[in-house]
């Protein structure tokens, strides 16, 4: 039996909110400041290792890597919350539809999610990319729509599941309109349920942009991506370990932390 | 035989059993009664070993046979338990389905007992189930044998958990809630047959159930629990006769009983809208002399009908959801004919599957495959459900769930659109009249019990002032004491506000203590209406007798 235990702290919460929350204030930081510019290059400073100067030292253009993972993270972070806002909206919206009346309707949009759902969502962002063009929106716009039919299922499922519970029949019975029974009652009751599955598809879009910005077809130069330095410094493993550690360490931190914040919440709602 | 002596029981720390003596001699009958958390069942389970690991006993010890099985400090001695376990003491679940296993043939599960505590051969065993079988009351013995758990009814199932608890034939029986979960007439054969079982074999009964009539009927020795205390142990006629506990007292009192004087025969018509004191007997005779086709004969004036259902047949659709496989339509409710008057309740009886259900739908509304005509007044019918738990929003106020009907009729019809502090009035109003302070209007139900849950759930169904209100099973969910509760906040109100209810329920006594008139139902047809005093006392047709005979 589920129990709740009244939103408790956890360790799971206490390290994930810690570790989301220094990577998100620096994205935030790196939005309006960097210590250096994250253009300005520099010939004297190439491959400068980390110092109390460059935090994570400099790149082959002298530029600071400290600085550019923090836009980086900036642009991760917008991107991942895009990503998610628009595919769990329109997944809230077609799932209640198919799950609440069911039908022909249903059927269809099910038809389609397996069909998405059939091939890997990073190839299918690419296919759309190579229709679309390449761009922050249009890697936004990609993402979104491969994501979406994972929240469909979720939220059918559970529309599904309280159609016809007895304070829904209630609902009815007092002749409530079908959009507000739909949104207002049962909408707030699979929150629960659909917050794990936003933090799960936050993740998977940070991880889906970094892989296709390493691929070169996500975020342009002269924005910093994260996947994008990744790429460049594949060539100097060698000479500038530090390169490629910084972005990659904090790919993997900020996932990392996300993924302990989600499994923290759901602990503490659960028990 | 069995002594429990001075036993507590702790879970994380905290007892749920606190000094309980209970002895038990051959051929006894001893019924533990408490309602739910009262630690009924955690004190069998101890007894039986199966209780869980977590649990702790801090205090006594049971003896079974002069041996000493569990003792306060010592954890539970498995092997020892292996050894009684099936052959000296078994037990009787209340849920048969789930206490069998569905990918095996019953007569698998039974011979199993035989397979582990005895030497028979194959044939033996075969022949020993087949004749416990018969001993329980099966028929077709050799088609239940091989048959699945969920070929069986629910009856046949307790039946088949029976014989596997007596094949052995142990000392002690355990039966937690045997009945609970049957319907009535098979509660009343199940009872019968556990007396036969107990007379024969002079086996000791441990007989464990909310219920205190039930128990009345087959204990000979009754103890009363409360809080993990036994409060009162006794004779069962003695503690009926002289109950020395203000609880004891109030549990006998709380059981709706048809020796004390209904309340709602001193209801008095409702004014402007009955004359004359007669009218309600009047209706009675006249239901039960027009029986089936009452609806036609109704033709007293003074009577409002709040409901007329003319002709009604209800359709259900069979088969999957799937876009190609074929659908049967089934009728599940054929031609009723009622009235439900003004200030009146009606009761609807009938053993499960019978229509109630599809019956009380089409009433109100929510069942579209119909034919025949339902007329009710200008408000909708409203419904208070049977699980307090699963019935109000659990995202919302107590406060925003008393407005939402009257937002939701707002909008349907702009003449009854309400501002916002004169809803918020009248959910405080309502608030008030279902007996609940003005704390609650900003709690949301996780916070409140089960009864008041069914307390804001009877406020909901009613702010809208609807006539008619269908009550599906509203009390069966809870402990008797809130049952009662319940049962005189909904005569209250039907009192103050002038309503009728359709009243649904498979308890004969709730419906008795509840209703002016009742409705028998069978496979879908209404066998017989009658006013209720007379349809106790002359039941025109054998299966009301048999339906009211049975608790």
């Amino acid at each position: 039996m589920k129990k709740t235990n009244g939103g408790k702290w956890n360790k799971y919460l206490v390290a994930g909110l810690l570790m989301t929350g220094l990577a998100v204030l620096l994205g935030i930081v790196g939005f309006f400041w960097t210590p250096y510019s994250t253009t300005a290059m520099s010939a004297s400073e190439k491959f400068v290792g980390p110092s109390l100067y460059h935090l994570f030292g400099t790149d082959n253009f002298g530029r600071d890597i400290f600085s550019r993972v923090m836009q980086g993270l900036s642009t991760t972070i917008v991107i991942g919350s895009l990503v998610v806002l628009f595919s769990a909206s329109i997944g809230i919206l077609l799932g209640a539809l198919t799950g609440y009346f069911g039908g022909i309707l249903d059927e269809i949009v099910m038809r389609i999610t397996d069909a998405v759902n059939g091939f890997p969502s990073i190839l299918l962002a690419l296919v759309l990319i190579s229709i679309l063009g390449n761009g922050k929106q249009n890697v936004i716009l990609a993402l979104g729509i491969v994501f979406v039919p994972s929240y469909v299922r979720i939220v059918r499922s559970e529309f599904i599941r309280l159609r016809d519970a007895d304070y829904i029949k209630r609902a009815r019975l007092m002749g409530v309109s079908r959009m507000r029974i739909l949104f207002v009652h049962i909408l707030p009751n699979i929150f629960s349920v659909f917050w794990v599955s936003v933090m799960i598809g936050f993740n998977n879009a940070i991880l889906a942009e970094s892989g296709m910005s390493y691929l070169g077809i996500g975020v342009q130069p002269p924005d910093a991506s994260l996947g994008k330095m990744l790429s460049d410094a594949q060539g100097y493993l060698q000479t500038a370990p530090w390169y490629a550690l910084a972005p990659g360490l904090t790919i993997v931190w900020v996932v990392l932390g996300f993924s302990l914040f989600s499994e923290g919440i759901r602990r503490s709602q659960y028990g | 035989m069995v002594k429990i002596e001075n036993l507590s029981v702790a879970f994380d720390g905290t007892e749920v059993v606190k000094n309980v003596n209970l002895e038990l001699k051959d051929g006894e009958i001893l019924g533990v009664v408490g309602e739910s958390g009262s630690g009924k069942s955690v004190t069998a389970l101890t007894l039986m070993g199966l209780v869980a690991e977590t649990a702790e006993i801090t205090s006594g010890r049971i003896l079974f046979d002069n041996v000493v099985l569990r003792e306060a400090g010592k954890p539970l001695d498995k092997a020892l338990y292996r050894k009684y376990q099936g052959a000296e003491m078994s037990m009787v679940f209340q849920e048969p389905m789930t206490s069998l296993n569905p990918t095996q043939r019953v007569g698998r599960q039974v011979e199993e007992m035989l397979r582990l505590h005895t030497d028979f051969t194959k044939e033996e065993i075969r022949a020993k189930v087949l004749e416990t079988f018969e001993a329980v009351g099966l028929r077709d013995i050799e088609k239940v044998y091989d048959s699945y758990p969920h070929q069986l009814s629910g009856g046949m199932r307790q039946r088949v958990m029976i014989a596997m608890a007596i094949i052995l034939h142990p000392d002690l029986v355990v039966a937690d809630e045997p009945t609970t979960a049957l319907d009535v007439t098979i509660q009343n054969q199940i009872i019968e047959l556990l007396r036969e079982i107990n007379t024969r074999e002079q086996n000791a009964m441990l007989f464990i159930t909310h219920d205190l009539n039930l128990a009345r009927r087959i204990c000979h020795r009754i103890a009363v629990m409360k809080d993990g205390r036994v409060v009162e142990q006794g004779k069962t006629e003695d503690i009926f006769q002289h109950p020395r506990e203000v609880y004891t007292k109030n549990l006998i009192e709380a059981v709706p009983s048809r020796m004390k004087r209904r309340v709602s025969v001193m209801r008095k018509p409702m004014q402007g809208s009955v004359s004359g004191g007669g009218a309600e007997a009047a209706t009675g005779a006249e239901m039960t002399a027009g029986a089936k086709n009452a609806g036609g004969t109704a033709a007293d004036e003074s009577l409002t009908s709040v409901l007329q259902v003319r002709n009604l047949s209800v359709f259900y659709q069979d088969g999957s959801n799937s876009l190609f496989a074929g659908k049967r339509r089934h009728c599940v409710v054929e031609g009723a004919n009622f009235d439900i008057y003004r200030g009146e309740s009606l009761g609807l009886v009938g053993e499960s599957g019978c229509g109630k259900t599809s019956l009380s739908k089409a009433i109100l509304g929510m069942n579209s495959d119909i034919t025949g005509k339902v007329v009710h007044g200008s408000i909708r019918p409203q419904m208070i459900f049977q699980d307090p738990y699963s019935s109000l929003n659990p995202t919302k106020t107590i406060g925003w769930l008393l407005q939402e009907p009257l937002r939701a009729a707002g909008k349907l019809d702009k003449s009854l659109a309400m501002t916002k502090g004169d809803m918020e009035a009248a959910a405080f109003d309502m608030l008030h009249r279902v007996g609940m302070e003005d704390k609650y209007f900003h709690r949301k139900p996780s916070q409140l019990s089960g009864g008041q849950r069914q307390r804001i759930s009877i406020g909901q169904a009613l702010i809208t002032r609807p006539g008619l209100i269908v009550a599906d099973e509203p009390v069966s969910a809870l402990d008797v004491t809130i049952q009662a509760q319940i049962m005189e906040l909904m005569q209250k109100l039907q009192q103050e506000m002038g309503l009728s209810y359709l009243f649904i329920s498979h308890d004969i006594n709730v419906v008795y203590k509840m209703c002016d008139r009742i409705m028998v139902m069978k496979e879908g047809k209404i066998m017989e209406i009658g006013e209720t005093e007379e349809l106790f006392r002359h039941p025109a047709q054998e299966y009301t007798k048999q339906l009211l005979g049975a608790s």
